[in-house]
């Protein structure tokens, strides 16, 4: 190819680059002014898709796409695109850049995600100056929803899956328990419900563990609870590999000496994949009941299956995020493509909702989720580990909320 | 009493795997000396290599040995065609070069395998506890403290003490001479190379129970992987042995001992090793 | 001499020309003096480091709790946290930089963790885990607003950027930044000279960690958030591969690789947010093998394959 071509058809090229690039300009300036003829509502999700922590990201993902698949991309002739942004991780500055840039370039009309506190709380300034409705798919720290009128969450808090299995165990013959938390914020939050209520019901806690983040051997950490022979133990780790060392630490080291072990969500079925018989008898306190035969669940695990393989199971993100497009489908349902962001929050407010863990809705006062907690036991079932629910709490509310009045 | 028997099990154990992992590096940092960030790498590879055997139904051993190769095999390749031409590039090219080695394979691990950790699951002859007679203890520690010594001693015999050991030591030192009285270099460097990722992979298979297989795992135990080679004095495999039982046994101890205070123990621990003695607490002789 | 002005320049016109993109520019601008202060330390001073995060870190969290506790005032908490960057530098460096290779590599890295770990227990301080946030920021100058847009934040940076970068300049062609090449290049030729060559690099060690301190000043005031990311060896290993490929020792390496690391990490992160990595240590390794100098010095090796192709 001689030059002279080349040089004709980067020329072309270029020409056809500019004219592209003036008619989007043209299409968005129209966009601003309320011309544009195919209303698209757009969703940014900030979640975490790569990194050690991408499973919620991926979990996001799948439900997503399980969700559209089942109620379709578009709600009364409007398309609902999702536009995804990666955080990385626990990077709220990350988070906080991507939030405005989801605000202010492309101009969504609701957030979603946050698989981390931090990220959450770092993105809240935006939502609130930018009045974003935005729903919490997975954080998990009770004041998150205090720190922007937008927030509405769909996930969890952590006291609010801790607090019934503390009740519940001091209440049938557990007298003593050692607390081990990973050290960092969560860990505390963990640490705290537990102990906050366990004691209130006339318990004793022997000690307060913490375990630092990078942690691979648990060995010397259960050694020391062994020494103060407890009833039980409450774990509290980050989830992922660190789950496979400490239950198996457990089964290994304490469980042969009578110690029960007390986790919230550390024995979630897709985790238990993993861990493996170690966790056999574990007992887990956890909002979603992954065997739970209520019919938005067995359509939900089928459609995850005929997806994405016969190995997928559906986790809390997955059903957060199911849930929480269920919400942003019913805002554009009822108030049409571009809602006024007060008018979603006093929908969103007081909302009851099917999900597939069964009854939830968003308290009308903190925004936040108030759902069933189900306590349950690990349990064989052929050659798969499940979670059989053996006591149901109906309606918990988030208890940090009532224990810090704002 | 029985506790602190117990804890320094514990604490030899988690020394052995740090050393079985990290020795790789000790040949392919400290006995040629060029900076591998990317040993976390091959051991990953080794990792998952040994992980699908196992999906396939071959035994555990078996399994180790695939993950072993494999891991030696991309090394080979790797040596070849991206090692080699930093030979004489210097210590950030090489740093540099290494770390996008790392990102490359995390990312292609990540494509091939998804973003989930995996298990390496123990054959039964390794599984479960014996009894020790004041307590039962897990079986598969006992088995890292076996293979660490029994691998300490080999290579100390095999390559501190051989014609082969000296042939490389002096091929590091001058590759001209070297060359120069018949010795292929090349082939050389390429073969230890490939047996430092070998072990690499082996202790990535070997010590799966402690650091799990991950995507991330290459990064996330990077620092640990250096500080044994550095503290224990980069070509010195009585050093790293030294190292890491010591990083170990400590960081053990101080685990059961001082729980809240356990992060802050191994840091100040290489601190103050490292600033006591700066060439590693057993150097090898021969580094000038 | 155009030449000279274009970063400073395209810098300029990015202002303009994507206004709404000005987040990006200014994170863009805070790791370019990140880079640039790795390149007085690693690049011209040869001292090993993955360490760079304390400092970067140091002086996010000072200006954050100025901002929070003592006063708004944007230059005040970006002047305090500086000098709490220089302080930790020379402190640290004093205690490690007899020290060599790998080894003091390491202990970069020891003291770098010891920090991370501090902060992550120092709740009241640093809001743990959770981050600093809710500062807020006075008006620079009294007159230019911090707004959501980051207009102000952009130019703020770009000035502090240009300060630093002037200071740096100088410093190079001074007698004193001689000697720090003749450092890197030979030590041991250099005592025989009679340098002090353990204050010299004290010195270099001392400025490169006031001006990384000063990046996570910025970093702070310009996002209002500061998080235990900011002191994560990530951070460091990042600026080191921002360095390396832009180019070592050159006038505006440290700009090129870090532009083009965030850049494209923002863009394959858009386009696949799982497979981002692959690129990125595709584009490093390519770069390594291929271009030694840096993406700074691909002008001169396309020249030279020019001249090259133009001889057959």
């Amino acid at each position: 190819m001689s030059l002279l071509s080349r040089r004709s058809m980067l020329g072309g090229l270029s020409a056809l680059g500019t004219s592209a690039l003036c008619t989007s300009t043209l299409a968005t300036s129209c966009g601003l002014f309320g011309k544009a003829s195919a209303e698209v509502v757009k969703v940014g999700v900030i979640n975490t898709f790569s990194g050690p922590f991408a499973r919620w990201g991926e979990q996001t993902k799948q439900a997503i796409e399980v969700f559209q698949k089942q109620r379709g991309k578009t709600v009364k002739g409007s398309e609902i695109q999702i536009v995804y942004r990666d955080d990385g991780g626990a990077d709220p500055a990350r988070a906080k850049q991507l939030a405005e840039e989801l605000a202010l370039k492309e101009k969504v009309q609701f957030l979603a995600g946050f698989a981390f506190t931090p990220n959450a709380l770092a993105a809240a300034e935006i939502a609130t100056e930018a009045k974003l409705p935005t729903v919490i798919w997975n954080a998990a720290t009770g004041i998150v929803t205090r720190k922007s009128p937008y927030f509405v969450r769909t996930s969890f808090t952590l006291p609010q899956d801790t607090a019934p299995v503390a009740a519940w165990a001091a209440k049938n013959g557990i007298k003593s328990v050692v607390t081990l938390v990973t050290d960092y914020a969560p860990g505390y939050d963990g640490e705290a419900a537990f102990t906050r209520v366990f004691k209130e019901n006339g318990g004793e806690i022997l000690e307060s563990i913490r375990v630092p983040l990078p942690t691979t051997d648990f060995a010397p950490f259960f050694e020391r609870v062994l020494e103060k022979k407890p009833n039980a133990l409450f774990l509290f780790g980050p989830g992922g590999p660190s789950s496979v060392g400490m239950i198996g630490t457990w089964a290994s080291r304490l469980k042969p000496a009578d110690i029960q072990l007390i986790t919230t969500t550390e024995t979630q079925e897709i985790d238990l994949v993993k861990i493996g018989p170690a966790a056999l008898d574990a007992i887990g306190s956890s909002h979603y009941p992954e065997t739970s035969d209520n019919p938005l669940n067995v359509s939900l695990r089928k459609d995850l299956e005929a997806l994405f393989g016969a190995k997928t199971i559906p986790d809390i993100a997955t059903v957060a995020t199911y849930d929480g497009m269920q919400l942003i489908y019913r805002a554009v349902e009822q108030l049409g493509p571009r809602p006024p962001p007060d008018a979603v929050m006093s929908l969103w407010k007081g909302a009851k909702l099917d999900s597939p863990r069964g009854p939830i809705e968003i308290d009308a006062q903190t925004r936040d989720i108030v759902q069933n907690v189900y306590l349950r036991r690990v349990k064989a079932q052929g050659d798969r580990l499940i979670n059989v629910s053996f006591e149901t709490i109906a309606a918990v509310k988030d208890p940090w909320k009532e224990w810090n009045p704002g | 009493m029985t506790a602190w028997i117990t804890t320094l099990l514990d604490g030899l154990a988690y020394g052995m795997v740090l050393f079985i992992i990290s020795v790789g590096l000790t040949i392919t940092m400290g006995l040629m000396r060029i900076v591998n960030l990317a040993h976390g790498a091959f051991a990953m590879i080794g990792g998952y290599v040994a992980a699908v055997s196992i999906d396939h139904g071959l035994s555990w051993a078996l399994a180790a040995l695939l993950g072993s190769a494999a891991a030696g095999i991309a090394g080979g390749i790797a040596e070849i065609f991206l090692y080699r031409p930093l030979y004489r590039k210097g210590e950030l090219a090489q740093m540099l070069l290494t770390f996008g080695l790392v990102f490359v394979v995390t990312g292609l691990l990540t494509l091939a395998f998804g973003v989930d950790f995996q298990r390496i699951p123990l054959p039964p002859s390794l599984s479960g506890e014996v009894s020790l007679g004041f307590r039962s203890y897990p079986l598969y520690r006992l088995f890292l403290i076996a293979v660490g010594a029994l691998l300490a001693a080999g290579l100390w015999l095999g390559i501190d003490r051989s014609l082969y050991g000296a042939r490389l030591r002096a091929a590091v030192d001058n590759p001209a001479m070297a060359r120069g009285i018949g010795m292929n270099v090349d082939r050389l460097f390429t073969a230890t190379f490939v047996f430092g990722c070998a072990l690499a992979g082996f202790g990535g298979v070997v010590g799966s129970e402690l650091l799990l297989i991950e995507p991330a795992y290459a990064l996330k135990h990077l620092v640990t992987f250096l500080v044994v080679v550095v503290v224990g004095g980069h070509a010195s495999f009585k050093g790293s042995f030294a190292a890491a039982l010591l990083i170990g046994s400590v960081e053990t101890f101080g685990k059961f001992y001082l729980p809240s205070l356990a992060p802050y123990v191994s840091f100040l621990l290489v601190l103050v090793l490292l600033l006591w003695r700066p060439h590693g607490v057993l150097p090898a002789k021969s580094l000038s | 001499m155009i030449a000279r002005l274009t970063p400073w320049l395209l810098a300029l016109g990015f202002y303009f020309a994507f206004a709404e993109q000005l987040a990006l520019g200014t994170n863009v601008l805070v790791m370019i003096l990140l880079t640039l202060s790795l390149d007085l330390c690693l690049g011209r001073a040869g001292i090993l480091t993955l360490g760079q995060s304390a400092f970067f870190g140091m002086g996010a969290y000072v200006a954050g709790i100025v901002a929070l506790r003592v006063t708004e005032d944007p230059l005040i908490g970006l002047a305090v946290a500086t000098l709490a960057s220089a302080a930790l530098g020379a402190l640290t460096g004093a205690l490690i930089l007899h020290t060599e290779g790998a080894a003091l590599l390491m202990l970069t890295l020891a003291l770098s963790a010891l920090l991370e770990e501090f902060a992550n227990h120092a709740t009241a301080w640093t809001g743990g885990a959770d981050g600093l946030q809710g500062m807020k920021l006075a008006p620079l100058l009294g007159t230019f607003r911090f707004d959501l847009f980051k207009h102000t934040a952009y130019l703020y940076s770009l000035a502090v950027l240009l300060v630093w970068f002037l200071v740096t300049q100088i410093v190079i062609v001074s007698p004193f930044g001689r000697s720090i090449d003749g450092i890197r290049q030979s030590p041991a030729r250099m005592r025989a000279i009679g340098t002090p060559v353990w204050w010299r690099r004290l010195c270099v060690y001392t400025l490169s960690a006031a001006m990384a301190g000063s990046a996570g000043a910025l970093s702070a005031q310009t996002t209002r958030f500061v998080g235990l990311t900011t002191l994560s060896v990530l951070v460091s290993g990042t600026a080191v591969v921002m360095l390396v490929l832009g180019g070592t020792r050159r006038r505006y390496g440290a700009f090129l690789g870090a532009a083009v690391y965030v850049l494209v990490q923002d863009y394959a992160a858009q386009i696949n947010p799982f497979h981002w990595m692959l690129i990125v240590g595709i584009l490093l390794m390519l770069t390594v093998l291929f271009l030694e100098g840096g993406l700074a010095s691909l002008p001169e090796a396309l020249l030279r394959v020019r001249r090259r192709e133009s001889k057959r």
